[in-house]
């Protein structure tokens, strides 16, 4: 597993699983499965802020770049290219 | 280490409130809980951030206002101490066109509605209720007081009770902004109860549609008939795409101050309700909540936001205790469940 899919995991494990990671798959979908709500959506947004230095314009907050560690990797990795 | 509460007999962070047994709470050897160590180096930046936003919301205001054919913001207004605030903040700070769209779930207090007509006369606010029909309320709180159908995450901030009345107002104030162009989006969370970071957020089709297919998946459990009317429509999406309004909730950026908003409100004929428990201004359901969700979870659903406003110096620790840990009135309880027939 890359870096970036490992860090962004171990914010999600720490913030919203409660430290517990059984059965979080990096292709899960946050919002669907309950693992992130709306308001966790942007407290996400402001630790890919922090953490890899990037902003995340209005327009890309869409679950294709952020509702999984997939595609939060995904977005990272377009972002800074 | 850990201060021990007599009211619950449970041991309690020594910095904020959270109890042992909040979900993944872990203490060190002085007793402060992962969340107060997790939280501090956010709390150095709040000032900052308020700021940012402050500015932000100038800015935003500056860009909307007087665009929209009908008005410049829809303000959620439960008629409590928040959602009152919210509204004079945003007539008096900027003057904007305002609707207050109220949403009568069958709890609200009559204290409050004495509130909401005060408030709204006083501020020369348009102001509109919604109220659905009580077998669908009904139908929604007894279910969400025997089960909880939401993701854990949310459950941690509210109890099922107030998780789906909330996803109705949620949902319904945004439906009336797209179909009459309205801008802005105003909520009156407190700054333990959501964080500064989505104090002010672009809503954007994908994302919402995505919000609202879980809050139906879940809402559907309750098997309360015609809830699809109060969701966004498939059509909106894309015929009012371009609608999608800027949620703001100021309270996360302006100062907070309990007694100097109550004393604020006074000057518009507010009044604080006696007839509420002491986490709400408006809703006779919540004791309620609060007693079904304190049951099943052994922690307070509203512990998280008021140990927030603890950490920030909002409210005093001591405050936050009695706020939590007080009995649940029972008359109030008693009286919910029965309205219910539960």
């Amino acid at each position: 597993m890359s870096d970036v899919k490992k860090q962004v995991r171990s914010f999600v494990v720490e913030n919203f699983l409660f430290g517990n990671d059984e059965g979080l798959k990096n292709d899960m979908s946050f919002l669907d499965e309950g693992i992130i709500d709306s308001t966790g959506i942007l407290e996400l947004v402001n630790f890919l802020e922090e953490e890899f230095s990037i902003s995340v314009d209005d327009e890309e907050l869409v679950p294709e770049n952020l509702d999984s560690i997939d595609n939060v990797a995904s977005y990272l990795e377009r972002k800074r290219t | 280490m850990i201060s021990s509460n007599d009211k619950l007999n449970i041991n309690i962070c020594k910095k904020c409130i959270l109890p042992e047994t909040f979900p993944g709470i872990s203490f060190n050897d002085q007793g402060v809980c992962n969340y107060c160590r997790r939280e501090e180096k956010r709390l150095e930046k709040i000032p900052e951030k308020k700021e940012f936003y402050r500015q932000k919301l100038d800015q935003l205001i500056a860009e909307i206002r007087g665009e929209s054919p009908t008005y410049d913001v829809i303000t959620a207004y439960s008629g409590g101490k928040d959602s009152s605030y919210t509204l004079k903040l945003l007539r008096d700070n900027y003057d904007l066109r305002i609707l207050a769209m109220s949403f009568d779930n069958h709890f609200v207090s009559s204290l409050s509605w004495d509130n909401i007509h005060n408030v709204t006369k006083k501020l020369d606010v348009d102001h509109i209720n919604f109220r659905p029909p009580w077998f669908i309320m009904k139908k929604i709180f007894s279910m969400t007081a025997k089960e909880d159908i939401f993701p854990a995450p949310t459950l941690l901030r509210a109890s099922a009770i107030c998780t789906a009345c909330i996803g109705l107002v949620k949902s319904l104030v945004l439906k009336t902004a797209l179909e009459m162009e309205i801008p802005l989006v105003a909520f009156g969370w407190s700054p333990g109860q959501a964080p500064i970071q989505s104090a002010i957020m672009k809503t954007n089709p994908s994302l919402i549609r995505q919000n609202q297919l879980a809050l139906k998946k879940a809402l559907i459990l309750t098997n309360a008939k015609a809830l699809d009317r109060y969701f966004i429509p498939e059509i909106y999406y894309t015929n009012y795409k371009d609608r999608f309004p800027h949620n703001i909730h100021p309270l996360a950026f302006f100062d907070y101050n309990e007694d100097r908003i109550v004393q604020q409100l006074n000057t518009l004929d507010w009044r604080i309700p006696t007839d509420t428990d002491t986490n709400s201004t408006n809703c006779l359901l919540n004791a309620f909540g609060n007693h079904c969700h304190l049951e099943r979870h052994r922690f307070h659903p509203y512990v998280w936001e008021i140990a927030n406003m603890v950490r920030q110096g909002i409210v005093d620790r001591e405050e936050g205790i009695d706020k939590i840990y007080s009995k649940q009135d029972q008359k109030m309880v008693e009286y919910a469940r029965k309205r219910l027939g539960l």
